[in-house]
């Protein structure tokens, strides 16, 4: 039991690290995204960017 | 519009991810790193995909644009799974395969709430925009994994170079990527030199997994580094 517990605990604290990352990488961020899969053209984001952006 | 260095360098990217699953084929590594592999044919099977859509509707559709960004989400899905499957390697003698499993669909449900909680306020394009949350939050799940693998590769003194090359890769893949994104957001006015690198860095996780299929055994290992110690 405390073996499962350690594992939901782990995936916690992986979770609340990445996303402390991605604030961290995205602060100045104008709305754009990071895709990193494969070299085809990203076209644009599928929706309009944010007022004052 | 696209010019000829996009349709290279995703010509190159497809070549290379198709080449990843030939070296693999050939070294008899198919089946050991299965979703590895699995992760491959599918960014080779969407690049194909993608390059018809934009055939057929164009660059500026809707098509395309929808197909690129669902297409992605799937993608960072077999990578993440494919990260897993890493993990699943590494820990392979603590016989910890149900413990890694468990974590990772944990792992991917918390990251797809926390997603769903963040776009649950915009009423259009629900879907789209979850589809894309998800995407962008696993890809630093994946990345935040990949240096906990790192360092658990170097605590457990892992020899086997093949596995070793492989999780070195995915963790230079994943923080070029970062580093690029960063500083097109910090250098804006520079920002179309780094939107040039992005589909270039692209081609470096097939470039060196198609490398270390080929080149390196599965026998192969690395001796980490030991401290001499010199009598005084």
């Amino acid at each position: 039991m405390s073996r499962k517990l350690t594992v939901v605990l782990f995936a916690m604290l992986v979770l609340v690290g990445a996303m402390s990352l991605k604030t961290v990488v995205v602060t100045h961020s104008d709305g754009s995204l990071i895709m990193a899969n494969g070299g085809a053209p990203q076209p644009p984001t599928p929706w309009p960017p944010a007022p004052g952006k | 519009m696209l010019g000829p260095y996009e349709y290279a360098v995703w010509l190159l990217c497809t070549l290379l991810e198709s080449a990843v699953l030939v070296c693999a084929f050939k070294r008899g590594a198919l089946r050991r790193y299965l979703l590895l592999n699995v992760y491959m044919a599918a960014s080779v099977l969407v690049s194909l995909a993608r390059y018809n859509i934009l055939n057929h509707y164009g660059f500026t559709s809707k098509e395309y644009l929808y197909f690129y960004y669902y297409s992605d989400s799937l993608l960072t899905i077999f990578l993440y799974f494919a990260l897993a499957s890493l993990y699943s390697h590494i820990f392979s003698d603590l016989n910890a395969e149900r413990y890694i499993r468990l974590g990772t669909v944990i792992l991917l449900s918390g990251t797809a709430l926390f997603s769903y909680a963040v776009v649950q306020q915009f009423s259009s394009k629900l879907v789209t925009h979850f589809v894309v949350e998800l995407s962008q939050n696993l890809y630093f799940v994946g990345l935040v994994l990949t240096y906990i693998l790192w360092a658990a590769v170097l605590k457990m003194r892992e020899t086997r170079t093949r596995l070793i090359q492989l999780v070195l890769s995915m963790g230079v893949y994943f923080s070029l990527f970062a580093a690029n994104f960063a500083l097109q957001n910090l250098y804006q006015s520079r920002g179309s030199f780094f939107e040039i690198l992005t589909p270039l860095f692209g081609c470096f996780l097939p470039l060196s997994w198609a490398y270390t299929f080929w080149n390196v055994s599965e026998e192969a290992r690395t001796m980490p580094s030991r401290l001499a110690v010199v009598p005084r």
